[in-house]
């Protein structure tokens, strides 16, 4: 099933190359000021060290060196994940009610994937580590340490992603070349190499395979595997152990990621007057995804609570004791519930269904599984099966510098989403194709 | 109760090594049942078969049938390879401009 694009034209796709708004600066405005705020902390993080952060070792936050930082490294990488996975599926199971978006979804998962690294890249101190300490370590060390799968699998899945969009970009770019401004012309021309419209066919094969090697790394073997092994395979950490935390890491991932398309999509429509091209359809049936991937995040929270509470060993009922009585998991458990209702309330009522409203909902699950994902990382190392840092005084508070990373990231991707949407039609040409050969 | 002896046995030296005070189970305890022997894969570590053998396995696949089935082209599925090994060229390569730099400019 595909939705109803009927009179949507080519000048339609690229008005946001084509406009310069009042409303284009101020958000750019916005998106460097988020940035210029975390420059300005992370500039006292590189004079003075990580202490500014009470992340710099097992003495300053109460026995957590990791924080908001790694919470917000498994956000974005979860976010990343819906994006592609949602552009794999129009291409591998005919989804195409969701072809507008498949673009943007695209560039969320490499915008939300650089912010992922980047908070690998600040977290390691002097940013230069990576290539000094990483690098040298890498081809003895993937043999044993999920810091080094991770590393390898994150290039991996950017890499695979970035080369979709390049060969996808290409059919693009070559039939609306006379709508693109001509000073990226050497851009567009790198873009379009050695293209012929003999290639279409062999191309669209590619990218179908490299959607099926997405669709199938992606969720089961990065973000529901590789990343929650970062965490599940110590057992030290009582709350973090087990083979649950693979699909509770994918189901946070894909309720992130929804959200993120949901956002990111009205944002465009809201601005450059796409209420035909990203039809009310799209955002009714990503609000059903919502739902559904809210309804299995729920589950596989409940599976943890009540095996971590019910005659569980000492330390995970330790842990699980204090998860279920720390508010702001309530409130992050509370914001998925808000939006499962809405998402089903609207499906049965569909009158009661508002994009504004399905945005708010977004935003709130947004912030409740950065939540989660925060006090899961810090809870679980304040409650260790060991009793080495009881005595450690202090208490973990995200500080202002972390916080502020969190901003800046967000200003980046906001920045990205401006910059790309002057330079390449941000939704493909397949989506109004079909009306367009049916009209002549 | 002759059934039980390999079974108390092994307790008994599980809770001792446990302890610290028996290094060796089956030396310490006669009759004991030998605790298994570590699993380990030939070679190299765990890492590399779950790496290179399964997560990566999709992707070997993906570039496969670029040169292998119908239809496909020697051009397009050079391009693919070349966007996968430049794109992961340019990631690891600005970051290691970036150190030289960090390198020559603050210490």
């Amino acid at each position: 099933m595909s939705v109803d694009v009927t009179g949507v034209d080519r000048d339609t796709l690229v008005r946001p190359i084509k406009t310069f708004s009042n409303r284009y600066v101020a958000a750019l405005a916005v998106a460097l000021g988020l940035i210029g705020v975390w420059l300005f902390f992370y500039s006292q993080q590189l004079r003075n060290g990580l202490i500014v952060t009470n992340l710099a070792d097992w003495g300053s936050g109460g026995g957590v060196p990791w924080g908001l930082y790694i919470g917000a490294f498994i956000w974005w990488v979860g976010i990343a994940h819906g994006g592609i996975i949602l552009s794999a599926a129009v291409r591998l199971l005919g989804m195409d009610t969701y072809q507008p978006v498949a673009r943007l979804a695209e560039l969320l998962t490499i915008a939300a994937l650089t912010c992922a690294g980047i908070f690998i890249l600040i977290h390691v101190g002097r940013p230069d580590r990576l290539v000094t300490s990483v690098l040298p370590a890498w081809p003895t060390r993937v043999q044993w340490s999920p810091l080094m799968w991770d590393v390898t699998v994150i290039t991996a899945y950017f890499v695979l992603t970035a080369t979709y969009l390049a060969l996808t970009i290409r059919y693009d770019v070559n039939r609306l070349r006379d709508r693109l401004p001509n000073r990226l012309e050497p851009l567009y021309a790198a873009l379009t190499v050695g293209y012929t419209e003999t290639e279409d066919e062999v191309v669209e094969r590619m990218v179908w395979w490299i959607a099926f090697a997405i669709i199938i790394m992606a969720p089961l073997l990065l973000h529901g595997g590789v990343i929650p092994w970062l965490f599940s395979l110590l057992p030290s950490m009582a709350g973090w152990h087990g083979g649950v935390q693979g699909p509770s890491f994918l189901s946070i991932a894909l309720t992130s990621a929804v959200s993120g398309i949901i956002i990111i999509a009205a944002a465009f429509r809201h601005a450059y007057g796409w209420e035909e091209l990203i039809p009310r359809a799209v955002f009714q049936g990503l609000a059903k995804w919502l739902g559904f991937f809210s309804l299995i995040f729920l589950w596989l929270q409940l599976q943890q609570v009540i095996t971590g509470i019910f005659a569980a060993p000492t330390t995970l009922q330790h842990a699980t004791e204090v998860k279920i009585s720390t508010p702001l998991y309530w409130v992050a458990i509370g914001l998925v519930v808000l939006a499962m209702l809405y998402a089903f309330a609207t499906a049965l009522r569909p009158d009661l269904f508002d994009i504004r409203a399905l945005v708010g909902i977004s935003v709130g699950v947004l912030i409740g599984t950065l939540t989660e994902k925060v006090l899961f990382v810090v809870e679980g190392l304040q409650h260790a099966h060991f009793a080495l840092y009881d005595g450690v005084p202090g208490q973990y508070v995200p500080s202002p510098v972390e916080i502020s990373a969190v901003l800046g990231t967000v200003g980046i991707v906001v920045l990205f989403f401006l910059v790309v949407s002057k330079v390449i039609p941000v939704v493909e040409l397949h989506a109004i194709e079909e009306h367009e050969e049916v009209d002549a | 109760m002759t059934a039980l002896v390999p079974l108390t046995g092994l307790l008994a030296a599980v809770a001792a090594s446990v302890a610290g005070l028996a290094p060796a189970p089956t030396a310490a305890v006669p009759g004991a049942v030998p605790l298994s022997a570590e699993y380990t894969l030939p070679f190299v570590g765990p890492g590399t078969y779950l790496i290179f053998g399964i997560v990566l396995a999709p992707v070997y696949a993906m570039v496969a049938a670029w040169f292998i089935g119908d239809p496909s082209d020697r051009f397009a599925g050079l391009l693919g390879v070349g966007y996968l090994a430049g794109l992961t060229t340019v990631l690891w390569g600005s970051l290691f401009v970036a150190t030289i730099i960090i390198g020559t400019v603050f210490f």
